[in-house]
């Protein structure tokens, strides 16, 4: 017997709260996936003072300016988010209403914050 | 208004399409199901599930524009045209609206969802306190429609292992009851790392709820149940 | 690993990660590193020592949940989520190695 399923993802409808936890999946996949990178950078700014240097000419590329407002936005969403999963836990903002809310505050609080970001690492030539 | 209604009969059809529709909605009819009930008298290949048209039976669950629902309790005037109606998502259909809820069932049977109580039964009935009673408010009234299943990308990924948000709504309700005596099983039950916790509390089961529950409410004190048993 | 105890894991290693970041954030607004034998200085004390080494093994423990119940949700052949799961739990003992190092003997 033929069979068909309605699966397409483009026209099931995503909510607030649906969208805070995907960009939490992805945010967390990011930031996973800067983790050698970022311990690098580490060994680097420690080995010794012209590495230390090297280090700091580094963060001015453009491209790892790029990767570090992404890294900023997937932390503070993360981050963000995790708070509002933790709070969730122990049933504080698990009802609709408020849980809507605190998924728009998240949303919007991990882009304002990469925006600043943007302004402050684009905006600064050295 | 427009409708675009997601038709496949499987005796003709190779794949699902929209067919569109177009109708008035007279000045009686106020729910989506009262136009949906027209629509089949215009074409009566139409198929779906209906019964109750009160919104306590669960049959007429299905994807519209988007978000779960049932037709009988949805006011239709209002509704983004054109309107989309489709089947519940990632159930398998077996004729245009209706879908196959076997897999839904069998997640729900597997909690087990009846009073276990080995105590000799008494005179009358098992005795429970009003405030007892309570703890069953906002478990008992689901009708398993399967709106917050179908919407839940846990479910949709591990439609087999993951217990989905009924079926976990209907163990805490198992679980809060004061007269059974099954908790320790129940929640010894749900320990693996695919019954309950595939939950990530997304939260799109209580988002769709036709009942207005909150599957991951229940899932949450389920969680910290299992935490306070284990130490 | 069962269902609860990963979920206890990523759930303590979020709060103490919490913690150390709201602290590394506080120190670096308040007194950000001013020169090479500063920074070095201040991350080989054995206090950041002690709580970086820390805050590696629970970022660690963190990942290793949040990427295995991305595995578990997206990978259903079980020979290949398990080949996954175990190249997992290898990269990430390999960073933690590489992050310990550093931390104590101040190079790679």
């Amino acid at each position: 017997m033929r069979r068909a399923v309605f699966f397409n993802l483009a026209r099931i409808g995503m909510p607030v709260g649906a969208v805070t936890s995907i960009a939490h999946r992805i945010s967390g996949v990011l930031l996973a996936l800067g983790i050698p990178f970022s311990i690098y950078l580490l060994a680097l700014s420690l080995r010794d003072p012209s590495s230390y240097a090297r280090a700091q000419n580094l963060l001015a590329e453009p491209m790892i300016k790029a990767g570090a407002i992404v890294f900023v936005w997937a932390l503070t969403h993360h981050l963000l988010a995790g708070v509002r999963h933790l709070l969730s836990d122990i049933d504080l903002g698990s009802r609709l209403p408020v849980a809507r809310r605190s998924a728009w505050a998240v949303n919007g609080a991990g882009l304002a914050v990469a925006l600043l970001a943007a302004g402050v690492l684009l905006g600064v030539e050295a | 208004m427009k409708f675009s209604i997601f038709r496949f009969n499987p005796e003709h059809d190779e794949k699902p399409c929209m067919q569109d529709y177009e109708i008035e909605p007279q000045p009686g009819e106020i729910m989506l199901l009262d136009v949906i009930l027209r629509i089949k008298a215009m074409d009566n290949t139409l198929t779906f599930r209906k019964s109750c048209r009160e919104g306590v039976c669960g049959s007429d669950a299905m994807n519209i524009n988007g978000r779960n629902g049932l037709a009988c309790i949805t006011p239709v005037r209002g509704l983004k045209e054109p309107v989309r109606l489709r089947p519940l998502p990632s159930f398998p259909v077996i004729r245009d609206l209706v879908v196959d809820m076997t897999r839904f069932f069998k997640q729900y049977h597997s909690i087990r969802p009846y009073l276990i109580n080995g105590e000799p039964p008494p005179e009358k009935e098992r005795l429970q306190s009003p405030e007892d009673r309570d703890k069953l408010d906002g478990l008992y009234e689901c009708i398993l429609c399967g709106c917050c299943t179908s919407q839940c990308p846990s479910s949709w990924w591990n439609p087999e292992k993951f217990v989905g948000p009924a079926g976990l709504l209907q163990a805490e309700r198992f679980i809060a009851d004061s007269r059974d005596r099954a908790t320790r099983d129940r929640l010894d039950d749900l320990k693996s790392a695919y019954r309950l916790f595939r939950c990530r509390t997304i939260m799109n089961c209580t988002e769709v709820c036709p009942k207005g529950l909150a599957p991951s409410r229940a899932i949450e004190k389920i969680r910290l149940m299992l935490v306070k048993e284990s130490f | 690993m069962s269902g609860l105890r990963a979920w206890m894991v990523q759930r303590v290693s979020a709060v103490y990660m919490l913690f150390f970041i709201v602290f590394l954030l506080a120190h670096f607004l308040v007194d950000p590193p001013r020169s090479y034998a500063a920074w070095r200085d201040w991350v080989m004390s054995p206090a950041i020592g002690v709580s970086a080494s820390v805050f590696g093994a629970a970022l660690l423990a963190h990942a290793w949940v949040g990427l295995r119940d991305v595995i578990l949700d997206y990978v259903r052949p079980a020979a290949l989520r398990l080949s996954l799961l175990g190249l997992l739990a290898l990269a990430l003992a390999t960073l933690g190695v590489w992050f310990i190092r550093i931390v104590w003997l101040g190079h790679g």
